[in-house]
């Protein structure tokens, strides 16, 4: 799981409303290099919950500098691209669990795939 | 009529079709290739383009591309005709004159060299000029050269090459061309397929009336040819290019004797010519006519040419064909799901814009994302599915598409579905809207409402509905 996908999911167990944003327990972390498209990051930028993606960083211990507010003209700020190309979609999780932040409700990940399935119960 | 000339000129083809792809493919060749002369007939598309064969060859909407040789009036042969009268009758309707064929077997082989040496458009229109002087310069000793030049390719590497492909066709899956020919061939007559689509029926009926024997020698004859036009290739300096392609007999120790193209008629029969003939009748009769009028001689297990022949009341058509595979085989598909043609329409009728986020509820192997990947580069696109097995199938095809910088899997139920409202720009999906898939007859609302859900617009369903 990649943080970008991380940054898309929210908890939907039954009667849960903050279930945004999932916490993260990682277990294995993989970091693999990925080319570099400055026109996907930039067009992603837009649809990311900005602060979700910082914290998911930190709790992986792979934020490293990336700023906690969206800088400003980021289309143009090369660097600053790079800095977001490699949190989204260079780390990766692929052993250990999402954590509903209200519930508790633990949904595994293994070999990089979260299982977001629920119980009867739970829907 | 095409002339082999440089890039700039038209070249006539057209393709086959699956049911109700006729309108994507022809605003397709229209918007990609800027096609001329655009007309559908009988589940075929006829067009013109001076687009490089390369790009041809990257319509997605298409099952198989020709090279047409001649599109005419219907052949009709009139009430109690004698067997002889009928045979001349046809042969000349349907072979017409020496200096077409000649024509178009330079276009076709120029085109099969282009296709699999994969040229610069420089070098192209450097050779395409050159074998246009040759062409009006000298045309009977071109046509022997050319001649030559296949017979040599053809001679050179049906041995031991081509039985040694062959065994490791057999025993390696997926890991060459000629492996994924076999995997397409299984594929094909996969029951999912066969359902699906009724435009396969031609394809099986021709391979059933010829062997499956003569098809799996071609792929195999194929696969070598296209290896030493490779090698010829690098042996070469850019200005000898064409004078290698057209005589490769400098690069051999033994120069080769000069012989005719082989070739094999698949002709396809339908209406008042029928009740006359059978289709293999049809194709010897036109065999016979083919080696007379040109000299070529006919093989129908391993031949240089294939000449497809369709035979209507509406019209006669003519043409070669320009690949092996038909294009809905896509390089960049490990394991296919859904049709190619069909999950490339789908994705097409989404309406993806760049900075897209695209869901698949109920993506199986990944076909229509991974399909709508390739059209759209700025676009982050999620796939969900129920079943380990397919995810990890969908894994596979990912990494195999190289995909994983921008689509990405989840286990998940497409009725709870873990995503926070109108976070989705589109989706796309095949729904399985009947048989042991579809568990409720309350299914299908709920599931589109928790799809709306997603969107602060509305959500477009396109029934697709298989024949």
């Amino acid at each position: 799981m990649k943080l970008l996908t991380h940054n898309m999911l929210t908890s939907h167990v039954k009667g849960v409303t903050k279930g945004y944003p999932l916490l993260i327990k990682a277990t294995e972390v993989k970091v693999t290099e990925v080319d570099f498209n400055p026109q996907f990051v930039s067009r992603m930028i837009p649809k990311l919950e900005w602060s979700a993606l910082v914290q998911a960083a930190d709790e992986l211990g792979h934020r490293q500098d990336l700023p906690v507010e969206l800088v400003p003209e980021y289309e143009k700020n090369e660097e600053f691209l790079k800095k977001v190309h490699r949190v989204l979609l260079e780390v990766e999780v692929i052993e250990g669990c999402l954590r509903c932040p209200e519930s508790g409700r633990e949904f595994p990940i293994s070999r990089g795939i979260p299982n977001m399935l629920l119980n009867d119960d739970e829907v | 009529m095409a002339e082999p000339r440089s890039e700039g000129s038209l070249v006539r083809y057209y393709c086959t079709y699956g049911k109700g792809m006729e309108p994507f493919l022809i605003d397709e060749v229209k918007r990609k290739l800027a096609a001329e002369d655009v007309c559908q007939i009988s589940g075929k598309v006829l067009f013109s383009s001076s687009a490089g064969i390369d790009r041809v060859s990257e319509l997605k909407a298409a099952e198989r591309l020709f090279l047409l040789l001649k599109k005419d009036s219907p052949v009709l042969l009139p009430a109690h005709t004698n067997q002889a009268k009928a045979s001349s009758l046809l042969q000349s309707r349907v072979l017409g004159d020496k200096d077409q064929w000649s024509s178009a077997v330079m276009t076709w082989s120029r085109l099969q060299g282009e296709l699999s040496g994969k040229r610069r458009t420089t070098v192209k229109s450097q050779s395409t000029a050159l074998g246009v002087t040759r062409k009006t310069g000298e045309e009977g000793r071109g046509s022997q050269e050319l001649k030559r030049e296949i017979v040599e390719r053809g001679g050179q590497t049906c041995g031991a090459e081509a039985q040694t492909l062959e065994k490791k066709r057999k025993r390696d899956e997926g890991e060459n061309e000629s492996s994924s020919d076999k995997n397409a061939e299984d594929q094909r007559t996969s029951e999912r397929d066969r359902k699906r689509h009724c435009e396969e029926e031609d394809e099986e009926e021709r391979m059933g009336l010829h062997h499956n024997v003569e098809g799996s020698g071609r792929n195999v004859d194929n696969t070598a040819e296209d290896l030493t036009v490779q090698k010829v290739e690098h042996g070469t300096t850019t200005e000898g290019r064409d004078e290698t392609l057209l005589q490769p007999s400098l690069f051999k120790p033994e120069p080769p004797s000069p012989a005719a193209v082989t070739f094999r008629i698949s002709c396809k029969c339908t209406g008042s010519l029928s009740r006359y003939y059978s289709q293999q009748e049809v194709s010897r009769v036109i065999g016979v006519g083919l080696s007379r009028l040109m000299g070529w001689k006919a093989d129908l297990k391993n031949p240089q040419l294939e000449v497809n022949v369709y035979l209507s009341d509406d019209n006669c058509l003519v043409g070669f064909p320009l690949t092996r595979l038909p294009l809905a085989n896509r390089s960049y598909i490990k394991t296919t799901g859904l049709r190619s043609t069909v999950a490339w329409a789908m994705a097409s009728l989404a309406q993806i814009q760049p900075g897209f986020c695209v869901v698949d509820p109920m993506c199986g192997v990944g076909t229509i994302l991974i399909e709508a990947a390739q059209d759209h580069q700025d676009v982050c696109f999620l796939g969900m599915d129920i079943d380990d097995g397919q995810l990890k199938k969908a894994n596979e095809n990912v990494e195999f598409a190289e995909l994983g910088n921008r689509m990405h899997l989840l286990k998940a139920s497409s009725m709870t579905l873990p995503l926070p409202s109108s976070t989705v720009d589109a989706v796309v999906c095949d729904l399985p809207l009947e048989g042991s898939l579809a568990p409720k007859q309350t299914w299908l609302p709920t599931c589109l409402s928790s799809s709306l859900r997603w969107r602060e617009s509305s959500v477009s369903v396109v029934p697709w509905f298989s024949f």
